[in-house]
């Protein structure tokens, strides 16, 4: 994977926050990332707030482990965003089995464009969309254990922002079967605009 | 192996001489898993046999809370069902009371590998362990009677091989799996001690593309079936959403077990015509398999939202309605693009 060198400006998903992802190994049940109450394990993931970089993309970090909502569970939310011109809407993301669904992308003007939004599994698979393996705990945990040998990876994933347009807001796709961590907006060169 | 115990029985030990390899993709259930165990054991390729062929199949009032539910036609055996252009099938018996370990420990003697339903709170290696009933398959390799073990192995992650006391194996295998609230969509079905055991005949096809194209037209062909095929599957998608709005919540759950053995079944298919074609420089062959993916990534949103949603079916019911336009889209597109490659030379 070759490292974004323009400029990235991370996308605040914090108000939209309504799943928890991952959880503290003394409270496996406060986590419910899957429909069988499965989890990420928290200690093993960045912590709460942190600028991660990812594939040269800066991140920042939601709460994980904090027992409160870490992740948006895909529900059709809309963002505003930094208006801007950029190529790539990255995303730091995981799904309940693989998912395919699209993101609507809105740019002034009134112009709208679905991308394709790819995410594989979280739970012991692999990146079957080519994404790249951002983080992984080594462990799952369960509602009443932490389970050894069940890994949970969480991708980091790209969409194209294919129009030379500048862009107002993003729609996430109507899915619960995918999870958003964190995104951010990569920007266009200025030889590209 | 003949060993004596301390009372001075003589008893047999049958053991695989080689321990399985692991047959996993992670659309899969144990159904998948433990057949391509099999399949690969005897020296086929698991991907051509189990991804050969590509259908839908809904049979109203058969689906059962089993992680390895899937539907039959012919009725009882599933080895047809799964591998519908291969010589194989294969049979569900159920061990009798008496000695139960004595038909496992035979038939692996004789070189098979059964395959054993379980209930997964019994078993040490499994997630589930002393927590959630939950029914579930595994290949069974070896039955050391001296030592009281059964040699087992379960290639769905966090994957094992190895022994477990043969009293944790009797309890799993014999066990009633009531219905736990922990899991709403693989309990209460009962185990009963079943087993299955594989059978390959001969004359297995060889993998060219001469036979894909006669499978590919074969699989589109049934798709053309009056109850089954692209009406069955219209029919039941308007009928799950149906349910959703009416507020019914039992066909949801049951949509999240069904879905996996259809969403299983285009996830090898659409693998498989991939594979192939990038080692025949066959593009087409290569999209079409990805149309045929496509359409298993599309049960994701279907089954995922029916199993968070039952619960409260009407509120579901939009998603549920959404989602299956979208898996029928997906078919359409993927039959569309299959009956062009199997017309290509």
């Amino acid at each position: 994977m070759i490292a974004v060198t323009a400029p990235s400006r991370p996308v605040d998903l914090s108000e939209a926050c309504n799943n928890v992802g991952a959880s503290l190994a003394s409270a496996t049940g406060s986590g419910h990332f899957n429909v069988w109450g499965n989890s990420f394990c928290a200690e093993q993931l960045p912590p709460a707030g942190a600028t991660v970089t990812v594939d040269g993309v800066d991140f920042t970090m939601p709460a994980l482990g904090s027992g409160g909502p870490d992740n948006v569970r895909c529900e059709g939310q809309l963002f505003d965003v930094l208006p801007g011109r950029y190529d790539w809407l990255y995303v730091l993301a995981a799904a309940e089995r693989r998912a395919e669904d699209e993101i609507a992308l809105h740019y002034a003007g009134g112009d709208v464009d679905f991308e394709p939004l790819r995410v594989s599994d979280f739970w012991a698979a692999p990146p079957v969309f080519g994404e790249t393996r951002a983080f992984e705990s080594t462990l799952m945990h369960y509602p009443h254990h932490v389970q050894y040998g069940v890994p949970a990876t969480m991708w980091c994933q790209r969409v194209p922002v294919v129009r030379r347009a500048e862009l107002l807001r993003v729609r996430l796709p109507r899915n619960v079967a995918v999870h958003v961590f964190a995104a951010s907006l990569v920007e266009a060169p200025a030889a590209g605009r | 192996m003949t060993a004596t115990t301390d009372r001075g029985e003589t008893t047999r030990t049958a053991r695989a001489v080689n321990r399985p390899a692991f047959w996993y993709r992670d659309l899969i259930s144990c159904l998948q898993a433990t057949f391509g165990t099999v399949l690969h054991q005897r020296g086929l390729d698991p991907l051509t046999v189990l991804g050969a062929g590509w259908e839908f199949l809904y049979l109203p009032g058969d689906v059962r809370g089993e992680e390895f539910y899937y539907p039959c036609r012919p009725p009882g055996d599933i080895g047809r069902a799964l591998a519908p252009h291969h010589p194989v099938s294969a049979t569900w018996h159920t061990a009798p009371d008496d000695d139960p370990l004595r038909v496992l420990a035979e038939l692996v003697a004789a070189g098979e590998l059964p395959i054993a339903a379980v209930d997964n709170y019994h078993l040490p290696f499994r997630p589930a362990f002393h927590d959630v009933h939950a029914a579930h398959l595994v290949v069974v390799y070896g039955v050391d009677r001296f030592r009281g073990l059964v040699h087992v192995s379960d290639a769905m992650p966090p994957a094992f091989t190895g022994p477990v006391r043969a009293e944790d194996f009797r309890n799993a295998w014999g066990s009633a799996n009531p219905a736990d609230e922990q899991d709403a969509f693989f309990s209460d079905a009962r185990i009963g001690r079943r087993y299955l055991t594989v059978d390959v005949g001969p004359d297995v096809p060889t993998l060219d593309r001469e036979w894909l194209s006669d499978v590919l037209r074969a699989n589109v062909a049934g798709f053309a079936q009056e109850r089954a095929g692209w009406s069955g599957l219209t029919r039941y998608l308007r009928w799950l959403s149906a349910a959703a709005a009416a507020g019914d919540a039992d066909p949801l759950r049951e949509a999240y077990v069904f879905g996996w053995g259809m969403q299983a079944l285009s996830s090898l298919h659409g693998e498989l015509l991939r594979r192939q074609g990038a080692r025949w420089s066959d593009a087409a062959l290569s999209e079409a398999g990805r149309r045929v993916e496509s359409a298993a990534h599309s049960w994701t949103g279907l089954r995922v939202t029916a199993a968070h949603g039952w619960p409260d079916p009407r509120a579901a019911a939009a998603d549920i309605d959404r989602h299956g336009q979208r898996l029928r889209e997906r078919y359409e597109i993927a039959l569309a693009a299959l009956d062009r490659v199997a017309a290509l030379p």
